[in-house]
């Protein structure tokens, strides 16, 4: 099969950075990214998400008065996130989470750096973790390997 | 009368071309309903069952078996081993767990001359007046003689079916002393015979082995949610498949399908088989099975 089973990202129409709200407000990745750490799905906020926040004044940055026209004019889901793991396959994102695994191992510390897998991205990917090929500094246990544990 | 000729075409003309759109939209709709009528309606899936059920054999020849212990395949858990007893006391033979097997599933109808001759794609069978699955055994002879391993164990003791792998060799289903594997002949999506009914389980392409699979996706969720809602680094409690049921079990309105954990002692399972005899069919008595019946008491 030649698609990729990672979900693609398609630049926002909104300039959004994540070095600024992540890496140096402290913000935790599911507090926009619902449901990264208790559910088998992480979302992409909506502009009432950004709205939370941005509807106060928060920064002296001559740049929030562009963020305000854009964030005004912008769809109710600005960004979209389509999944496209086969229907046989299970991925659970929420334990992957609470297994240990923090958000950068997987997506890097940055927007768009997938530093595991990317486009590459395949079965194989998943058995060598699992089997504790990859990530060996970090101590992952090895998980299940057996074929029903993700397939159906 | 003010209508020359060329208003007379005109109006003709505009009459034409309103047929013409009115027309394009009702052929639209009508094809609508066409790719609506490939998918096939409850009813028949519940005609379906009634008729499996007015053929079902009358026979099933049980012998005693012990309790089902760990299972004795390398890399094995020893804390889980589901399976399933089915109180022949209680069953009233009513056939409502094959429905709820056939929609958890998204079980195929199948065309009118296989139903004629009893080649139903159901899960669950009536035999003997009382539901009948595959059993899940310790020492499936099924899956010893699997060509690409898409039958094979998992270490809790389901017998699971890896779809994408199975090139229908059949010799799983010939394997089976009991023709509890059915194999998709058809191509049932194609033929509008297949509905997804559960988002959670895969529709089965042509040349496929199915079998019951003892509702895998219904514990492998509860699995994923118990391990998700474990905070990191602590001794944590093991996951035991407590509050699982299979769609069977839960559709009885006798209670007589009991879903549990033969190693866990406070599994209803093992409370409730605990002061009866267990049997199995003969053909599987040898092979360790996980789904056994229950009758009388001891």
């Amino acid at each position: 099969m030649g698609e990729s089973c990672v979900p693609e990202h398609t630049p926002g129409p909104i300039p959004f950075d994540h070095a600024l709200h992540g890496d140096s407000i402290g913000l935790d990745c599911a507090a926009c990214h619902t449901g990264a750490r208790a559910s088998a799905n992480a979302y992409m906020p909506s502009k009432a998400d950004c709205m939370d926040c941005h509807r106060l004044p928060l920064t002296e940055n001559p740049g929030i008065e562009t963020l305000d026209s854009v964030l005004a004019k912008a769809d109710d889901r600005p960004w979209s996130h389509k999944r496209i793991l086969p229907e046989h396959v299970v991925f659970h994102h929420g334990v992957h989470a609470a297994a240990g695994v923090a958000c950068s191992d997987c997506h890097g510390s940055n927007h768009m750096q997938n530093r595991y897998g990317g486009e590459k991205f395949d079965m194989q990917s998943c058995l060598k973790c699992h089997r504790g090929e990859t990530f060996k500094e970090k101590g992952f246990k090895p998980a299940a390997t057996y074929c029903a544990a993700c397939h159906r | 009368m003010g209508m020359d000729r060329r208003e007379f075409i005109k109006s003709c003309s505009l009459v034409a071309v309103m047929g013409l759109l009115f027309g394009c939209r009702k052929s639209a709709v009508l094809g609508d309903i066409a790719s609506q009528l490939s998918v096939p309606e409850l009813k028949r899936f519940e005609d379906e069952v009634k008729l499996a059920m007015s053929q079902a054999k009358k026979s099933l020849d049980l012998v005693k078996v012990p309790t089902p212990g760990a299972l004795k395949i390398p890399g094995a858990s020893t804390l889980n081993r589901f399976g399933m007893a089915i109180d022949l006391d209680a069953c009233d033979g009513c056939g409502k767990c094959i429905l709820a097997c056939n929609l958890e599933n998204n079980v195929p109808l199948v065309p009118e001359e296989d139903a004629a001759r009893g080649r139903f794609m159901h899960w669950v069978d009536m035999r003997g007046g009382a539901p009948f699955m595959c059993a899940h055994c310790g020492n499936a002879p099924c899956e010893r003689v699997c060509p690409t391993g898409a039958a094979n164990h998992t270490p809790d003791g389901l017998s699971a079916m890896m779809y994408k792998r199975c090139t229908g060799s059949r010799f799983c289903g010939a394997n089976c002393p009991v023709q509890a594997r059915k194999f998709n002949f058809n191509d049932a999506q194609k033929l509008g015979l297949a509905r997804q009914f559960n988002r959670e389980v895969p529709l089965r392409d042509k040349g496929v082995m199915e079998k019951c699979s003892l509702c895998l996706h219904r514990l492998q969720n509860d699995r994923l949610e118990f391990k998700t809602s474990l905070t990191v680094g602590t001794a944590a409690e093991e996951w035991r498949g407590r509050g699982v049921k299979t769609a069977c079990a839960e559709a009885c309105p006798k209670n007589a399908i009991v879903f549990g954990n033969w190693l866990d002692d406070k599994s209803p399972l093992v409370q409730l088989t605990k002061n009866r005899v267990l049997y199995a069919p003969c053909e599987l008595a040898a092979l360790d099975p996980s789904v056994v019946f229950m009758r009388g008491r001891r």
